[in-house]
């Protein structure tokens, strides 16, 4: 922060670089040195960091991945990505009944979970576009609500009306499915089909796949009409409609895609997880992957590729050593493990302040420059 | 008007619709669902006159909180999701009283005292910070309040608190989780004249209480600040060509919000009789900005009476469903009811289209 | 011309996710086999079991069993394929034979008695679901739908 206002007096171009670099970055220069800090003084091994972060990346980066397309289409962070993760978590429940496993079970909940998502994201899609410009805190909002939904399936309705046979998965007291279903039969079956072990350090190179080729969907989808459009309608919502896009057709289709995909990649996290808490999985993992896309230095305007895997990268870095360097220093384990989430919330609660300022400058700076052209005129 | 007798018939329709859309559609379901459980209650097996007791006792400890929506909805701040921040200053209040010896009800009155200075920097921080991101309050006052509330969590465990009722036993030091009040300020305003018929009780110092900050409220509206306030709102370029300190009313809604949330929770702790700390404070705004949408207002209008009816509305819901939904179908639904109630009247509200809204 | 193109497109992929969700089904479906070496009787004739079989699937190790010991393998899909490594006498030397069979499609945990398989008697006698014990007591689970509950345990992301 402080280096922002030093470099900002700075006149020269030199300086004026830097200091735009600092500006542009600074999220992600913060997470680095809070790393830095953190890393010496929790002990951990390199080898175990890099096992720990290639274990993170293959399971969070397809979830974070999601968010890009709504960005793309100007409709900010996806809060509603829960909802592709609450239907992910459905297809696993029912492929945990019907005792489908492996990859194949991951295949199976993954259709499964597509006709919910889309369902999802439709309503969630027409929502947004009656809440145009608070998009984000709507939703947000949508994410508590059809988490109630969930929770009227998930507790009620399933088992006297959506047919569940498993005691392992049902509660005792006939409807309802318990905290956790185990995925014990699928667990890391997409991160062991083809492992590669370089010194001690796992890489699930079937997941990085899978990843690597989202990000060329996605880099291919940027190309196409439909992700042209929605970049036109990300830009400037009246100009696209001017030029004949169909601008709330084409908000709807960039949510319905992001759940989707959330859907997929919730699905691909708890494989890797191993377990599933039903009540609990998906509550926390919009906002863990908000952040984790914001450290990488995107902004709600502008993401790329590269900001999701730097920000998984120094996002799981701070979340691996942060409770350690914490106990170290505080003698508290629970220090860490609060400071971390501090962090996270900071994290997301600074790039929306930087966001939101700067477009209010953008705004004021353009008014300006209106009421200049407007004297020049009157002259 | 001049159309009557000439199809009244469909007259009498649109009327119909307009009482519908100027209450609000979910409004009206949400009265007779709550009419509806009042009439069951009885059938379930319930004690009417308890369940009301519950409901305006539930009443009276949240009220408050609720109340401390009006300011920044006046000013054009939206929904106070940030509500936390003002519920941590009050928190702070409470354990300080107590950590610094005050018993009975004195400590009620030292804690409201210690909150405020700290509502009002934290208040004024937070209003800056607002002020900063015309447009987009609502989002960020949500992560405001979530980062406050962590940030809280580190410093409630490192904070030299040394009271033995306070500290967690064994380490002796950070605070526990939930704090008892007994011997503190529990009940100190629920006491205050409480009247019971039967099996019927109010607690009618807390809510006098209430109706005094309430009528100060209003009171505060009506005044030149007030409505300046309102003016900012309502159309801040109007206002700010009548000479209006746009940025300064809208710092004073944030701080007038922040402080009553303080008190607020106060209030609750004194009903509730415990201080629940850490986590606690983080989903408090969601339950409060729902009360107030319930009784009517949207994010840029609402009045005292939408406080009243909202809060009861709300609190009857919470309070009724547990035990006419157990007794009648065996099972409770009542948590699933309640999230789907509030977050879908705020989804109803952040949807309706505004007048700022182009 | 092109929206009807468009449809039968979407059909076509309907149809295809679909058919790959049928194949999952039939071909992901898991079973956990029990794999005993007990003696049996069948009627009226008693079968010893030898006196240690070890049990491999897909090349790895699964089990070793004694006279009256069990066994645990699983398996994805209907086809179950394992080699037994026979010693019918302490010290004495070991046959090896393969042995595939079909599983039944509907039972989750499926006990197979070895013996009998080996004598080869029909499948009746030598396959028999597995039924898991039901707790005399039934538990009881407090469900935590509460988001603050899991706050206060951070969750590991």
């Amino acid at each position: 922060m402080s280096e922002m206002k030093n470099n900002n007096t700075l006149e020269n171009d030199f300086g004026s670089k830097f200091g735009a670099f600092f500006r542009n970055n600074s999220v992600p220069i913060m997470f680095v040195i809070i790393c830095a800090v953190c890393i010496p003084i929790s002990g951990f091994s390199p080898s175990y960091l890099l096992n720990e972060i290639m274990t993170r990346m293959g399971r969070n980066t397809f979830l974070i991945l999601c968010l890009l397309i709504p960005i793309m289409a100007g409709m900010g962070l996806n809060f509603g990505m829960t909802l592709g993760a609450m239907a992910g978590q459905i297809g696993l429940i029912f492929v945990a009944d019907w005792q489908i496993w492996g990859i194949p079970g991951v295949v199976l909940a993954m259709i499964i979970s597509i006709p919910i998502s889309v369902l999802l994201g439709l309503l969630c899609g027409k929502i947004l576009n009656m809440a145009k410009g608070r998009e984000m805190v709507t939703s947000y909002i949508i994410s508590y609500f059809i988490n109630g939904i969930y929770q009227l399936i998930v507790l009620y309705m399933m088992g006297p009306i959506i047919p569940i046979q498993h005691s392992a998965i049902k509660l005792p007291r006939g409807y309802g499915i318990r905290n956790t279903v185990s995925l014990l039969n699928m667990r890391q079956c997409l991160d062991n089909l083809i492992a590669v072990n370089i010194k001690g350090v796992k890489i699930p190179v079937l997941t990085f796949i899978i990843i690597g080729l989202l990000c060329l969907f996605i880099i291919w989808f940027r190309k196409t009409k439909l992700g042209q459009d929605m970049r036109a309608v990300g830009q400037d919502m009246q100009v696209a409609r001017d030029a004949g896009i169909n601008v709330e057709r084409t908000r709807i289709i960039s949510i319905v895609m992001s759940t989707v995909l959330a859907g997929f990649g919730m699905i691909i996290y708890l494989q890797n997880m191993g377990n599933l808490s039903t009540y609990s999985s998906h509550s926390q993992i919009g906002m863990f992957c908000i952040a984790a896309l914001l450290v990488g230095g995107a902004s709600v305007d502008r993401a790329s590729i590269g900001n999701v895997f730097l920000g998984v990268t120094l996002f799981h870095l701070m979340f691996i050593v942060a409770p350690a360097a914490g106990a170290k220093i505080t003698g508290d384990s629970m220090i860490g493990e609060y400071f971390r989430v501090f962090v996270s919330y900071g994290v997301i609660t600074v790039a929306l302040t930087m966001y939101e300022a700067k477009k209010r400058k953008i705004k004021s700076l353009m008014g300006r420059q209106l009421k200049l052209d407007q004297k020049e005129e009157a002259k | 008007m001049n159309e009557t007798g000439l199809d009244t018939n469909k007259t009498l329709k649109e009327r119909m619709a307009e009482v519908v859309d100027s209450f609000g559609l979910p409004r009206l379901i949400i009265a007779a669902f709550l009419l509806l459980l009042f009439i069951m209650a009885p059938i379930a097996g319930a004690d009417f006159f308890t369940q009301l007791t519950n409901t305006i006792n539930r009443f009276s400890w949240n009220a408050i909180l609720v109340l401390a929506m009006i300011p920044m909805i006046h000013s054009g701040c939206g929904l106070n999701f940030g509500l936390p921040l003002g519920i941590i200053s009050g928190l702070l209040g409470a354990t300080l009283s107590i950590e610094l010896g005050f018993t009975g009800r004195m400590s009620f009155v030292m804690a409201i005292l210690i909150a405020t200075p700290f509502a009002l920097v934290l208040g004024s921080g937070y209003g800056w910070l607002l002020n900063k991101i015309k447009g987009g309050e609502m989002m960020i006052a949500t992560y405001v309040g979530f980062s406050s509330v962590s940030f809280m969590c580190m410093m409630w465990l490192l904070l030299p608190y040394r009271s033995p009722t306070m500290v967690w036993g064994l380490a002796g030091k950070g605070l526990r989780t939930t704090i008892s009040l007994e011997g503190y300020f529990d009940k100190a305003l629920a006491s205050l004249g409480q009247i019971n018929i039967g099996t019927l009780s109010i607690p009618v110092g807390t809510i006098a209480f209430f109706a005094l900050l309430a009528f100060a409220m209003w009171a505060f509206l009506h005044t030149k600040t007030g409505t300046a306030m309102t003016a900012v709102g309502s159309n801040p370029t109007f206002a700010k060509a009548a000479g209006v300190n746009v940025d300064k009313m809208r710092l004073l809604s944030v701080v007038m919000s922040t402080w009553l949330a303080a008190v607020g929770i106060l209030v609750y702790e004194q009903g509730f009789g415990f201080v629940q700390l850490y986590m606690a404070p983080f989903y408090m705004a969601l339950p409060a900005v729902s009360a107030i949408l319930i009784g009517g207002a949207s994010v840029n209008k609402a009045s005292i009476t939408n406080v009243i009816i909202g809060t009861f509305l709300f609190q009857g819901i919470v309070t009724m469903t547990p035990t006419v939904m157990n007794s009648l179908i065996h099972m409770d639904m009542s948590e699933v009811i309640r999230i789907i109630v509030s977050n879908g009247m705020i989804l109803y509200a952040l949807t309706r289209k505004t007048e700022r809204s182009k | 011309m092109k929206s009807k193109r468009k449809w039968l497109f979407r059909a076509l992929t309907i149809c295809l996710l679909l058919a790959i969700a049928g194949t999952m089904f039939i071909i992901g479906r898991g079973h956990t086999i029990y794999l005993d070496n007990k003696t049996i009787d069948y009627e009226g004739q008693t079968y010893e079991g030898p006196y240690q079989i070890v049990v491999y699937v897909d090349d790895e190790q699964v089990a070793k069993l004694n006279k009256r010991d069990r066994g645990m393998a699983t398996c994805i899909g209907q086809g179950f394929n394992m080699v037994l490594e026979i010693t019918q006498e302490k010290g004495g030397e070991a046959a090896t034979m393969g042995v595939t069979m079909t599983l039944p499609y509907n039972m989750d945990g499926i006990i197979i008695n070895l013996p009998a398989l080996l004598a080869g008697l029909p499948q009746d006698a030598y396959l028999e679901q597995f039924v898991p014990a039901v707790p005399d007591v039934p538990e009881d689970e407090e469900i935590v739908t509460d988001e603050l509950e899991m706050l206060e345990a951070v969750p590991e992301v």
